[in-house]
């Protein structure tokens, strides 16, 4: 069984009365989520990955298509019972405290008494909250917020856990601890499904992504099958004579120059870097090191929205990316 | 969950409210105590400006709506007693909350004035509430003129009538009509002539209300000159066969009449009483009570 | 399940409410200003009991009408104003549940506060007529703590219990509080004027269909005036029981119907 399925999922916006024409969020959209593991679906902002999920949860209900969750058609309240949902940066009731909010919840999954009082508890004490449950949750900071959102999302041992942004806004602590929590999740069996437009908190987390652009989803797999074709080899050489810069333009995908006669290139995925390395050894440059290029998710990201964004030196300004 | 057609939703809804308004039509059989609210809260009076602190024009305005109200539910309803009670009070409570509520007035004392089953028949206080609005806007010619025009009409006192003509024409902006009329007045006493001049100004006034009474006056005017003629007519047949009709099929077998004969505005036929030999109009019409005027 | 999931949501919002600051002040309000009818009986001689019974009772419609509109308003749109209506709909809780259990909740906090200011007005007007002489007594037109009066404070209960159910209809048609304010309290105001649309052609010449379209929007707006038996219960007059249950009668069945209005509404609405 898929826990999440979406099959030509479509959502129009209408834009106004004197613009007809609606503002098509989703676009047929169609993706199955396996059992186990975490789905991150992911893209850059106004991608349509809120819609999706409102989709999957009928706060939004499709121009087109269809979504099911847990086997049963998205609106179902019975396949509520097994789903976790947190929103994207949740607000509950001021003048409830954090114990309140989680009896409440728990008494709307039908857990009474003595139980629904333990399942709470138990929630609050998983996120780190048990010492301030019996303060009010107006008192409570945004990180803290967070992680009521995080307790009510498990407080009915879901099946299904769906996070939307589940780490914006948080500091590192806070995203290391929601990171840890999705693990932990995966690892008793769940699926969690989750967006996020920040990709290293991905590439950490995810068996499996889909990336959404303009409503459509652009690519989907696991993460291996979508950087296999980023990356490629750094060889950097001392003492490289300026002749062979000149012959090598055309075989590497970038040279750049550190020092005198010291050369860094990058040579494309695919391209097989020994016969490289005989030939600089024969134009006599000595060899400094070899270094394959991390296969990020990020240049997958980039290659699947169809961005050729060039990558530069110090591989940390990624403006085009934001 | 499958959502309910919004149909059937839609019929359940109107199918409630449909049910709770017969309910509610239900209810109107069962008599209750003073349904209507018949009482006045307030005292006429100065206390009752303050009560209604700063919103006295507004709540001049709403006992306005209630004076409208009674009137309406009285001339409609069929108790006897107690008909038209609250008028005055609440008139006077109109006015004295928005003392210059010149519809109040006016409209007010022409019906306070009206007879019975139409009007509670009190020109004295029709009368009363005008000098009041006089009290406080003197220079209004159309009080003082509604004054003579009650004091005409319905307590046939012609003099006084004339009297407040003149001080209606006395008046700044009062048309030049009414001083004629004032004199015709003087002159001719309470005689339909006068009546008539009165009440042709009249039907051309700019407020429909009055325009309605003026061309209902009228026609009770005709009405009393038909009642003249056919008095004429009976006589006419008396000494020609030394005997009066049985009904008015004889007179017309004599050829006096073409037919029954019927008041034209309200189609009520004229009624012939052969033991008195007295022509009246007919119960029904809506003409009824005829004023007392000489010919 | 149903029921015990609708009395969560009722109760909560009951919680909300009774923690809600609004709410006391003006519970505080009328309180002084029945307090304050005790002041006003002493300057009318003789008419004290007449005029605390009429202030008394007009206190409790007052303050439970203010009550209802602001807090019958922001019932649906608060939620959706402050977004936890998403993680609220989440759970396994069908709309409709949310809705009826919405006003329930408003309807348990308003018919507590009308049972409050109800026993606050039976205890003054047992302390008057503990105070007052014979003679006096013998003057008024029904006793003092009078059971009757349950009957007026009992049919403004029901009155707002359906100014409740309109104001959740509008709360869950619009999002914006203002609006669904506007909306509330314009029916509530025709409402009131019912009767005198009923009985348009009685009062106005107008043409027969414009009196009877008239006349129609009066049967079919809530008729809140029709709730109103102060006077009739101070001055100790007989209400027939057919004329009380049938009144009752009309406001439970129009408040369930614009419930379900209220649901029609709100199931087909979507939540960015």
């Amino acid at each position: 069984m898929f826990p999440v399925r979406v099959l030509g999922l479509t959502k129009d916006f209408p834009q106004g009365f004197w613009r007809p024409r609606p503002h098509r969020a989703v676009d047929g959209l169609s993706f199955d989520i396996p059992e186990g593991g975490v789905f991150g679906l992911l893209g850059p902002n106004g991608a349509g990955k809120s819609t999706t999920l409102k989709l999957l949860l009928d706060l939004l209900r499709p121009t087109a298509g269809r979504a099911e969750i847990l086997g049963r058609p998205a609106g179902d309240v019975g396949a509520r019972q097994r789903l976790g949902f947190l929103p994207e940066n949740p607000t509950f009731y001021d003048h409830l405290t954090a114990e309140e909010l989680l009896e409440y919840f728990a008494g709307l999954f039908g857990y009474r008494g003595e139980d629904r009082r333990a399942r709470a508890g138990a929630a609050l004490d998983r996120v780190g909250l048990g010492a301030d449950r019996r303060r009010p949750l107006r008192q409570y900071s945004k990180g803290m917020v967070q992680r009521v959102g995080l307790a009510q999302a498990i407080v009915n041992d879901p099946a299904l856990v769906i996070l939307d942004e589940p780490m914006s806004g948080l500091d590192p602590i806070g995203r290391r601890d929601v990171r840890e929590m999705i693990l932990a999740l995966r690892d008793e069996g769940r699926t969690v499904l989750f967006s996020s437009h920040i990709l290293s908190d991905a590439e950490q987390l995810c068996s499996r992504v889909g990336i959404l652009a303009k409503g459509r989803l652009v690519a989907e797999g696991t993460v291996g099958e979508l950087t296999r074709h980023a990356g490629g080899t750094d060889v950097t050489a001392s003492d490289v004579p300026t002749a062979f810069v000149d012959r090598a333009a055309a075989r590497v995908r970038k040279t750049s120059r550190i020092a005198d006669g010291r050369y860094r290139f990058e040579l494309a995925p695919g391209e097989r870097p020994e016969p490289f390395i005989a030939d600089l050894a024969a134009a006599g440059a000595a060899l400094v090191s070899v270094a394959p290029v991390g296969a990020s998710l990020e240049d997958a990201f980039l290659h699947a929205l169809g961005n050729d964004v060039r990558v530069d030196d110090t591989r940390g300004d990624r403006s085009a990316a934001s | 969950m499958r959502r309910v057609p919004l149909w059937i939703g839609i019929a359940v809804v109107a199918a409630g409210i449909g049910s709770a308004a017969a309910l509610l039509h239900a209810r109107e059989a069962v008599p209750l105590p003073d349904a209507d609210a018949r009482v006045l809260f307030v005292r006429p009076g100065p206390a009752a400006r303050r009560v209604f602190l700063s919103f006295d024009a507004i709540a001049a305005d709403v006992y306005w709506i209630r004076t409208i109200q009674h009137y309406g539910r009285d001339r409609h309803s069929l108790r006897t007693t107690g008909r038209f009670e609250l008028l005055q009070p609440l008139l006077d409570l109109t006015t004295t909350l928005d003392p210059h509520f010149n519809l109040a007035y006016r409209f007010g004392a022409v019906f306070l004035a009206m007879d019975p089953p139409n009007g509670p028949g009190r020109p004295d206080q029709a009368i009363a509430l005008l000098e009041k609005g006089l009290s406080v806007a003197p220079n209004r010619w159309q009080y003082a003129h509604d004054i003579a025009y009650v004091n005409y009409w319905y307590t046939g006192n012609a003099l006084e009538a004339a009297r407040w003509f003149e001080k209606a024409a006395d008046m700044p902006g009062a048309p030049e009509w009414l001083r004629p009329l004032a004199a015709t007045t003087r002159a001719a006493g309470g005689d339909r002539t006068g009546a008539r001049l009165l009440l042709h100004e009249m039907a051309t006034s700019d407020q429909a209300y009055i325009r309605q009474t003026a061309a209902r006056s009228l026609a009770q005017l005709d009405a009393l000159d038909a009642i003249d003629r056919l008095t004429a007519i009976v006589e006419q047949y008396h000494t020609r066969t030394d005997a009066y009709p049985h009904a008015w099929s004889d007179v017309v077998s004599a050829g006096l009449l073409a037919g029954p004969p019927v008041e034209p505005t309200s189609g009520a036929p004229f009624l012939y009483d052969a033991a008195t030999h007295a022509v009246t109009l007919s119960p029904d019409s809506k003409l009824l009570p005829l004023p007392h005027l000489g010919r | 399940m149903t029921v015990r999931r609708i009395a969560l949501v009722a109760w909560h919002v009951f919680k909300e409410h009774v923690r809600d600051r609004v709410l006391y002040a003006i519970a505080g309000f009328a309180l002084l200003l029945v307090a304050a009818s005790i002041l006003l009986g002493q300057l009318t001689a003789g008419e004290d009991v007449k005029i605390i019974k009429d202030l008394g009772l007009a206190v409790i419609e007052g303050a439970g009408l203010l009550m209802t509109i602001f807090l019958g308003v922001g019932l649906v749109s608060r939620e959706i104003d402050r977004r936890s209506i998403i993680s609220l709909l989440a759970k396994p809780l069908p709309r409709w549940q949310f809705i009826v259990g919405k006003y329930l909740g408003l309807v348990l906090t308003i018919v507590v506060n009308v049972a409050a200011m109800t026993v606050a007005l039976f205890l003054m007007l047992k302390y008057l007529d503990w105070r007052a002489l014979p003679v006096e007594r013998a003057a008024w037109d029904a006793a003092a703590a009078d059971p009757h009066l349950l009957l007026a404070t009992l049919m403004i209960a029901i009155e707002l219990a359906l100014l409740t159910a309109v104001a959740l209809f509008f709360s869950a048609f619009s999002s914006s509080a203002l609006l669904s304010l506007a909306f509330t309290i314009g029916i509530y105001v025709t409402g009131v004027f019912s009767l005198d649309l009923r009985r348009f052609g009685d009062t106005v010449e107008a043409p027969s269909i414009v009196s009877h379209v008239v006349a129609a929007i009066g049967w079919i707006v809530p008729a809140f005036s029709a709730f109103d038996l102060k006077a009739q219960v101070v001055h100790g007059l007989p209400v027939p029981a057919s004329y009380v249950t049938l009144t009752a009668g009309y406001g439970v069945i129009y408040a369930a119907a614009a419930v379900v209005a209220a649901i029609l509404v709100f199931s087909r609405r979507e939540f960015t």
